[in-house]
C-alpha cells in the first residue's frame, strides 16, 4: 500500500506505576508505533505485558509518564480546551473486555447507549435520540425491544454487543477493543468478530485490537504487534508475522497456539523463551529495528544482521 | 490407538433439574458415558450445555437446596454416587475423585498458606502425620514444577502468579493420587504459553500416576491436544462421542460441524467466520424434538417431532442426529468439514 494516512502516532510512550518507589512497575516502557487509517492493528502478549495499559494510556484513561500519543497530529495528553477534549473523546472509543463489569447495572440499555449521544449533543430531539438508539441496536444485531431492559437480562455475547453499540453511538473513527471476545464462548466469539469486521467495512473504522488469542488476532488484524514486558518486540503484517517470526519470544508464542487438529497437536514442539538467551552486552543498544520493509524487531545490532540474513521473502 | 481398558466410572441416563423461580430447568437430560482407566475424556460444549453440571454431579457438589437428580446412576466401582451418603462422599472427594477448578484466583483459600492447603487432604485421607505430610507436599510442589518448594510452602496464594496458583491447585488435586481427576476449564484463565505448560504437566502426571481425566473445556484446540476421546454436549445431552480423531476428522453431528467451523484456522482470512445461527435452547421448556433443530440448517421434519437416538458410526463413535438414519437423505457437510474428512480417509482410520 502506498502512502497511508497515519491516524495515530505513538512516540516513546512510557507508563510507569508507583514511580520513584521501590516497587516501580514499568508497564509500558518506551514503545513507538503508528496506526494507519482503516487498518486493524492487533496487539498480543501474555497477561502483564502491558498491552491493556497501552490501550488505556492511548485513550487517556491513564496519564502517560512520558512520550506522546498523537491523534491526527494532536497530542492526546497535552493540555486541551474542553471542546478539544470532547472532540477527541468523540473520535476515539473503547470496547472493554468484561461485558459483565463494563455496563452499569442500574442503567437501562437505552440510557447506556444514549449517554454519549447526550454528552456530545448529537440528537436534535427526544424522538431522534430514541431513533438513534434503535438503529444502533439493530446495527449490532439486537432489536428495539431490548432498549428498555437492564444489562442483567442479557447473555455475555449480547452484552458485548451493547458495549459495541455504546462505542458506536458517537460515530467514532477509532476504536480500541481491549480483549472484546476473551470472555465469550467460541461460537459467540465468531459472531462478535464478524460484527466488528462488518462494522469496519461499513463505517471505515480503525481498530486497535488487543487480545491474547492468537488465531483470532491473526484472523482480524492487518498488522500485529507483539509485546513482552512493556516493550514492543515485533511489529509487522499479520501474514508476515506467522510466516517469518523473527524474535524468539514471538516464535515461542506462535508455537503455543492450540489448533483444533489432533495430528498437528501430537507432533507440535513448543519453544520456550528466556530473556537471558539474548546475552546482550552492556553497551549494546537494543531497540526496534526494521529488519525488512515494514517488519520491525526489537534487537541488538548483531542480532539485526542475523535476522536480515535469515529473513525469508 | 490406545487399547480401551477397564471402566472406572459409568454414568447412566443421568437427569438433573434445577428448581428456580421461573420453573424447573432441565439442565441434564439423559447423559450416558463411560470413563476408562488412564484415558482423558474431553467434554466440550457452549456455556449452558450442561458440561459443568455433569462434572459437579460426579463430585456431588451441586447445591442441595435447588438441584435434584431426577433419575440415573453414577457408578464409581460398586458405589452409586447419586445415592451415597455425605459421609461416604467425603471419603471419595479429594481421594478417589478430585477436581481442578477453572479460576485459580478463587479456588485457593486466601487466608491459609498453600502448604496447609496441600497438606489438608493428605492428613485427612492418608492419615499421615504433619511432618510426613509436609514432606509429601514438598514433593508434590516439585512434581508440578514450582521452584524452592520449601520456602514456597509458607507463602499465601496472593504471592503466586496465576499459572503458579493453577499448579498449586493441581498439586492439591493430585495429593492423594486420585483415580479420577475432573478438570473444569483448567487453562481458560491462563495465557497461551502458560496454558501449554499446564497441559504438558497434566499429561506427564497422568502417565506417572495412571489417573483418568475428565477435561471440560470449550476450546477445541486444547481438546485436540489433550483428549483421547471427546464428548460433545448440547442442550443437556451428549450429541456426539468418539475418539479425538473421529470427532475432529470425521464429525457427524451438525452441531459439531458448527463448532469446528466457527474457529478460524491460521491460513484463513477473507471469508466471514462461520456462525451457528440462533441461540441455545431454553431448558425451562426443552423442545420436544432435537434441541439443535431450530439452529440446524440440515434439520428435517422429524427433528422437530422426535429426539434422535444415538446412531452408531463405529465401535467408538456415536452421534445423535437423524441424518445418520438409513432413510435420511444424503447431505453435503460444509466445505471445511469435507476437507477434514478427506484427511480422515487418507489416514485409513
Amino acid at each position: 500500500m502506498a502512502e497511508r494516512e497515519k491516524l495515530l502516532e505513538i512516540k516513546n510512550l512510557k507508563q510507569y506505576f508507583n514511580q520513584g518507589t521501590s516497587n516501580e512497575v514499568r508497564a509500558v516502557d518506551d514503545i513507538s508505533f503508528d496506526v494507519y487509517r482503516g487498518e486493524t492493528l492487533g496487539i498480543v502478549g501474555e497477561s502483564g505485558c502491558g498491552k491493556s495499559t497501552t490501550g488505556r494510556t492511548i485513550i487517556g484513561l491513564y496519564d502517560a509518564t512520558d512520550g506522546e500519543v498523537l491523534y491526527q497530529g494532536k497530542d492526546v495528553h497535552a493540555k486541551k480546551s474542553k471542546a478539544e477534549t470532547k472532540q477527541l473523546h468523540q473520535s476515539m472509543q473503547m470496547i472493554f473486555q468484561d461485558p459483565y463489569a463494563s455496563l452499569n447495572p442500574r442503567m437501562k440499555v437505552n440510557e447506556i447507549i444514549a449517554e454519549g449521544i447526550d454528552i456530545h449533543g448529537l440528537a436534535t430531539s427526544k424522538k431522534d435520540r430514541m431513533e438513534m438508539v434503535y438503529s444502533l441496536l439493530e446495527t449490532v444485531g439486537l432489536n428495539r425491544d431490548h432498549a428498555n431492559r437492564y444489562p442483567h437480562e442479557f447473555s455475555g455475547g449480547q452484552r458485548q454487543r451493547i458495549g459495541i453499540a455504546r462505542a458506536l453511538a458517537v460515530n467514532p473513527e477509532f476504536i480500541i477493543a481491549d480483549e472484546p471476545i476473551s470472555a465469550l464462548d467460541v461460537s459467540i466469539q465468531a459472531q462478535v468478530v464478524n460484527l466488528l469486521k462488518k462494522l469496519q467495512k461499513d463505517k471505515q473504522l480503525t481498530y486497535l485490537f488487543i487480545a491474547h488469542d492468537l488465531s483470532m488476532v491473526k484472523y482480524i488484524s492487518d498488522r500485529i504487534g507483539v509485546m513482552y514486558f512493556g516493550k514492543m518486540i515485533e511489529l509487522t503484517t499479520a501474514d508476515d508475522l506467522y510466516r517469518n517470526p523473527m524474535h524468539p519470544y514471538t516464535q515461542s508464542l506462535l508455537s503455543a497456539i492450540p489448533l483444533p487438529d489432533p495430528n498437528y497437536e501430537r507432533t507440535r514442539k513448543r519453544k520456550s523463551y528466556d530473556p537471558k538467551q539474548h546475552n546482550y552486552g552492556p553497551d549494546e543498544e537494543v531497540k526496534l529495528r526494521e529488519v525488512a520493509p515494514g517488519h520491525f524487531v526489537h534487537c541488538s545490532e548483531k542480532e539485526f544482521e542475523e535476522y536480515q540474513k535469515s529473513y525469508k521473502n | 490407538m490406545k487399547q480401551l481398558k477397564k471402566k472406572v466410572l459409568e454414568v447412566k441416563d443421568l437427569n438433573i433439574s434445577f428448581h428456580t423461580f421461573a420453573g424447573e430447568v432441565q439442565a441434564i437430560r439423559g447423559v450416558d458415558f463411560e470413563l476408562y482407566e488412564g484415558e482423558t475424556l474431553a467434554i466440550v460444549g457452549e456455556s449452558g450445555s450442561g458440561k459443568s453440571v455433569t462434572s459437579k454431579s460426579i463430585m456431588r457438589l451441586l447445591p442441595t437446596n435447588n438441584s435434584e437428580v431426577k433419575s440415573g446412576e453414577i457408578l464409581f466401582g460398586d458405589k452409586d454416587i447419586v445415592t451415597a451418603s455425605e459421609k461416604q462422599m467425603q471419603k471419595i472427594r479429594g481421594k478417589d475423585i478430585s477436581m481442578i477448578f477453572q479460576d485459580p484466583m478463587t479456588a485457593l483459600n486466601p487466608t491459609m498458606t498453600i502448604g496447609r492447603q496441600i497438606m489438608e487432604p493428605i492428613i485427612k485421607h492418608q492419615k499421615l502425620g504433619k511432618q510426613e505430610a509436609r514432606k509429601r507436599a514438598i514433593r508434590l510442589l516439585e512434581l508440578v514444577g514450582i521452584p524452592n518448594p520449601e520456602s514456597r510452602l509458607k507463602q499465601y496464594p496472593h504471592q503466586f502468579s496465576g499459572g503458579m496458583r493453577q499448579r498449586v491447585v493441581i498439586a492439591i488435586a493430585l495429593a492423594c493420587e486420585p483415580k479420577i481427576l475432573i478438570a473444569d476449564e483448567p487453562t481458560t484463565a491462563l495465557d497461551v504459553t502458560i496454558q501449554g505448560q499446564i497441559l504438558d504437566l497434566m499429561k506427564d502426571l497422568q502417565k506417572q500416576i495412571e489417573t483418568s481425566i475428565i477435561f471440560i473445556t470449550h476450546d477445541l484446540g486444547v481438546v485436540a491436544n489433550v483428549a483421547d476421546r471427546v464428548a460433545v454436549m448440547y442442550g443437556g445431552k451428549i450429541v456426539e462421542v468418539g475418539t479425538v480423531d473421529e470427532i475432529f476428522y470425521n464429525p457427524q453431528h451438525p452441531y459439531t460441524w458448527g463448532l469446528i467451523s466457527s474457529m478460524p484456522s491460521l491460513d484463513e482470512k477473507d471469508d466471514e467466520l462461520y456462525v451457528i445461527p440462533g441461540t441455545p435452547p431454553d431448558l425451562l421448556n426443552p423442545p420436544k424434538g432435537d434441541a439443535f433443530a431450530p439452529r440446524n440448517p440440515y434439520a428435517m421434519k422429524i427433528d422437530s417431532e422426535q429426539q434422535p437416538p444415538m446412531f452408531k458410526v463405529s465401535d467408538t463413535h456415536y452421534a445423535a442426529t437423524w441424518l445418520l438414519h438409513p432413510d435420511a437423505p444424503k447431505i453435503e457437510p460444509p466445505q471445511k468439514i469435507k476437507d477434514r474428512m478427506v484427511e480422515f480417509e487418507k489416514g485409513g482410520n
